[in-house]
C-alpha cells in the first residue's frame, strides 16, 4: 500500500516544490524577486501564504505589493522579514527604474512591517496611522528578541522601522498621475489600522481590517472592527485587497463573510459574561458553530474569544 | 496510603524528566524549584496526588495569551474532607506562588482566575483538606513573556472599578477588577523604565455576611484581575467584595445586594484613583 503509494505522493510534492518555487521566487537576477501578480494597471500583488505566525514560511504570510505613478513608487506592506522585503524590492525593480518614494504600512504586526529595512537605503518616507509609530517603539524589544531570525544578525531595535509621516484621519499620496488616499481607522484589528485606497483603479488595499479565509484575529477592539467593517462595506470599489487571503472583485461577500463571525463573537461573548460565565468557559462555548470554511481556527479562534472577552468585561 | 501518593508524586516527577530529557532544557519541569518551593510552604508533609474528581485543574497548555492565561480549579464538595485552603504556584515564573485562597461558606467548588507565565513551566494547585492532609494536581503550559510583556494598550479606565456579575441562581459570582496589576518586570518602552510592581493583594469575598473566600495575590495575576468563584449552593446575599491595593492601601468594594440585579459598582476611594 505504501510502496504503490510513494511514486504518488513523490510526483505531488514534486509538484509541490516546483510550484512553491516559481510562485517564491522569480528567477534569479537582482536577488530573488518576489512573485508579484498585476491586479490592475501598476497594481501588484505578492500573496502570502495561510500560513500560522509560527510555522517555517511565517515571514511571507501576508499579502503585500507596490502601485506605480508616472513619478515614483509607494510600497504596502514589507512582508515578515528584511529576506523578504529585499524580494519584494527585488521585484520592484524588474517592473520599473522609479524611485521608490513611499513605504506604507497598514498596521503594526510582525508580517508586515519587518521588511521596512529592505528599504531603508531609498530614501523612501515610511508612512503610518498615528498611533503606528508608539505602536512600534512598544514592539520592538519582542520584535527584536522573537524574531531575530528575521531581522539582519545581530537583530538590532533600528532595523524595526517605524513611521516619519504620520496619517491622523486622511492623507492623499501623489505618485505622479495617480493620487493614493490613505484612511486611519479607530481601533479595529490593532490601535494602527490603515487603508490604502487606488483612485485610478479602484482598488482598496484594506490591510487586516479584512480577512480572506484566514480566520481573522483580533487584537484591538472587537467593537471597533465591527463598525470599520461596516463602513467598509459602503464604499463602493472595484477591488480589494485583504490582509490575507486572495484579491476579489466581490468584496461585499468577503465583508459580509468577516462580520458574520465577528459579530458572532461579540454576541456570544456578551452572552456568556451576562451570565456570569469565566473566560475558560467562554472559550469552549462561543463561536463554535462558526468554524466550517475559516482556515487556522484552531490557532487564532480561543485566542480571538480571549481578547473579545478581555474588552467586554468593561463595556459600557 | 499517603506513602504510596507522596512516591507517585516523586516517581511522576522522575518520569516527567525522563519523558523531557530530549527537550531543551527550559522546557524541563522545574524539580529544583518545586522542591524548594514545597519544602518552604509544606515543610516534609506527605502530598497526594488527588483524582480529577475530588480536585481538578485546567490551564491550557499553549495559552492564548502568556499574559492573561485562564486558570480553572474545580472542588468535590467532600463534608468530609473539606478544603480549607488553596495555594496556586507557577514554578518559574519570578514570584511563583499565584494566590493563596482560605474558603469559607458556602463550600466554593470552582475558583477562576487568569495569571501571569513568563516561561515554560509547571502551574500547580496544593489543596489543604480539614484533616490536613495535602492535594497536588499540576499542569504544564509552554508559553513565555507574560510577566514582561508591557501594559497592553486597551488597559486604561478608572483604577480600581469593580464589577460583579452573578451567575444562574446566584451560583456563582465573577468579579472583574480594573487594575493594571504591574508585576515589576515590565518596562516602560517610551522611557526605557522599570514600572514598578503594583498589584492587588487582597481580595475578600463576604456571602450573607460570612467569609466565602479570602486570597492574598501578587504579580503573577494578569492585569485586570478577574476571579470567578462557584458554589453548589447559592450564594446568600448580599455577596460583598473588598480589594485591596499593594501601594496605596487603598480598598476597592463592591456588593450585589440582591443575587439577580444588574452589577453595582460602588466609587472607589479618592486615595485609590491615579
Amino acid at each position: 500500500m505504501g510502496g504503490a503509494d510513494r511514486p504518488i505522493a513523490f510526483r505531488a510534492l514534486l509538484a509541490t516544490a516546483l510550484l512553491a518555487a516559481t510562485v517564491l521566487l522569480d528567477g534569479a537576477g537582482e536577488g530573488d524577486a518576489l512573485a508579484v501578480e498585476e491586479l490592475a494597471a501598476g497594481v501588484y500583488v505578492h500573496r502570502g501564504a495561510q500560513l500560522p505566525l509560527d510555522a517555517p514560511g511565517h515571514d511571507d504570510i501576508a499579502n503585500i505589493g507596490f502601485i506605480v505613478g508616472s513619478r515614483c513608487v509607494a510600497v504596502i506592506d514589507t512582508g515578515g522579514s528584511v529576506r523578504i522585503g529585499r524580494a519584494l524590492r527585488a521585484a520592484i525593480r524588474r517592473r520599473t527604474a522609479l524611485p521608490i518614494c513611499y513605504v506604507i504600512n497598514t498596521h503594526v504586526h510582525v508580517d508586515h512591517v519587518l521588511g521596512n529595512r529592505a528599504f531603508k537605503d531609498d530614501g523612501a518616507s515610511f508612512v503610518g496611522h498615528a498611533a503606528l509609530a508608539p505602536a512600534i517603539v512598544r514592539s520592538r524589544p519582542y520584535f527584536v528578541k522573537e524574531y531575530a531570525q528575521d531581522l539582519d544578525a545581530p537583530a538590532e531595535p533600528d532595523e524595526v522601522i517605524g513611521p516619519d509621516r504620520l496619517v491622523d484621519a486622511e492623507l492623499t499620496l501623489d505618485l505622479g498621475q495617480r493620487q493614493l488616499t490613505l484612511h486611519a481607522w479607530p481601533t479595529a484589528h490593532t490601535d494602527c489600522d490603515l487603508t490604502v485606497y487606488d483612485q485610478k483603479t479602484s482598488t482598496l488595499w484594506t490591510g487586516d481590517l479584512l480577512f480572506v479565509e484566514r480566520l481573522p484575529a483580533l487584537d484591538g477592539s472587537l467593537v471597533g472592527w465591527i463598525d470599520a467593517v461596516d463602513r467598509l462595506a459602503e464604499h463602493h470599489v472595484k477591488l480589494v485587497v485583504p490582509g490575507h487571503g486572495p484579491p476579489t472583485a466581490h468584496p461585499g461577500e468577503a465583508f459580509a463573510r468577516e462580520r458574520v463571525y465577528l459579530e458572532s463573537l461579540l454576541q456570544g461573548v456578551r452572552r456568556e459574561l451576562s451570565a456570569g460565565k469565566s473566560q475558560q468557559d467562554a472559550m469552549l462555548h462561543v463561536g463554535a458553530d462558526q468554524k466550517s470554511g475559516w482556515l487556522l481556527w484552531q490557532e487564532v479562534h480561543p485566542r480571538n474569544v480571549a481578547r473579545a472577552y478581555e474588552e467586554l468585561e468593561w463595556e459600557k | 496510603m499517603t506513602a504510596l501518593r507522596a512516591c507517585a508524586v516523586a516517581c511522576g516527577a522522575i518520569l516527567l524528566v525522563a519523558a523531557g530529557s530530549s527537550l531543551a532544557d527550559d522546557q524541563q519541569p522545574s524539580g529544583a524549584m518545586w522542591d524548594f518551593l514545597r519544602a518552604k510552604y509544606y515543610g516534609n508533609r506527605p502530598m497526594g496526588l488527588v483524582d480529577e474528581t475530588y480536585m481538578s485543574l485546567e490551564v491550557p497548555s499553549n495559552t492564548p495569551d502568556p499574559a492573561a492565561t485562564p486558570l480553572t480549579l474545580r472542588f468535590a464538595d467532600d463534608p468530609a474532607a473539606r478544603i480549607k485552603r488553596v495555594r496556586v504556584f507557577v514554578d518559574n515564573n519570578p514570584s511563583p506562588l499565584v494566590a493563596t485562597f482560605e474558603l469559607g461558606d458556602p463550600p466554593v467548588t470552582q475558583i477562576d482566575l487568569r495569571v501571569r507565565i513568563d516561561r515554560f513551566t509547571s502551574v500547580r494547585a496544593v489543596a489543604e483538606k480539614s484533616d490536613g492532609g495535602l492535594e497536588m494536581r499540576s499542569a504544564w503550559v509552554k508559553a513565555s513573556g507574560g510577566c514582561s510583556v508591557p501594559p497592553s494598550a486597551a488597559a486604561g479606565g478608572t483604577l480600581g472599578e469593580v464589577r460583579l456579575r452573578p451567575g444562574e441562581d446566584a451560583k456563582s459570582l465573577l468579579v472583574s477588577i480594573r487594575h493594571p496589576n504591574s508585576s515589576g518586570f515590565q518596562i516602560d518602552p517610551r522611557t526605557g523604565d522599570n514600572i514598578p510592581a503594583h498589584y492587588i493583594s487582597h481580595i475578600r469575598i463576604e456571602a450573607g455576611g460570612r467569609a466565602l473566600l479570602d486570597a492574598e495575590t501578587g504579580i503573577s495575576v494578569s492585569e485586570n484581575p478577574t476571579l470567578r468563584i462557584g458554589s453548589d449552593q447559592s450564594l446568600p446575599a448580599p455577596v460583598t467584595v473588598d480589594a485591596v491595593d499593594s501601594v496605596t492601601q487603598a480598598h476597592f468594594t463592591a456588593s450585589t445586594s440582591s443575587p439577580r440585579t444588574a452589577a453595582t459598582e460602588l466609587p472607589a476611594p479618592a486615595n485609590g484613583r491615579r
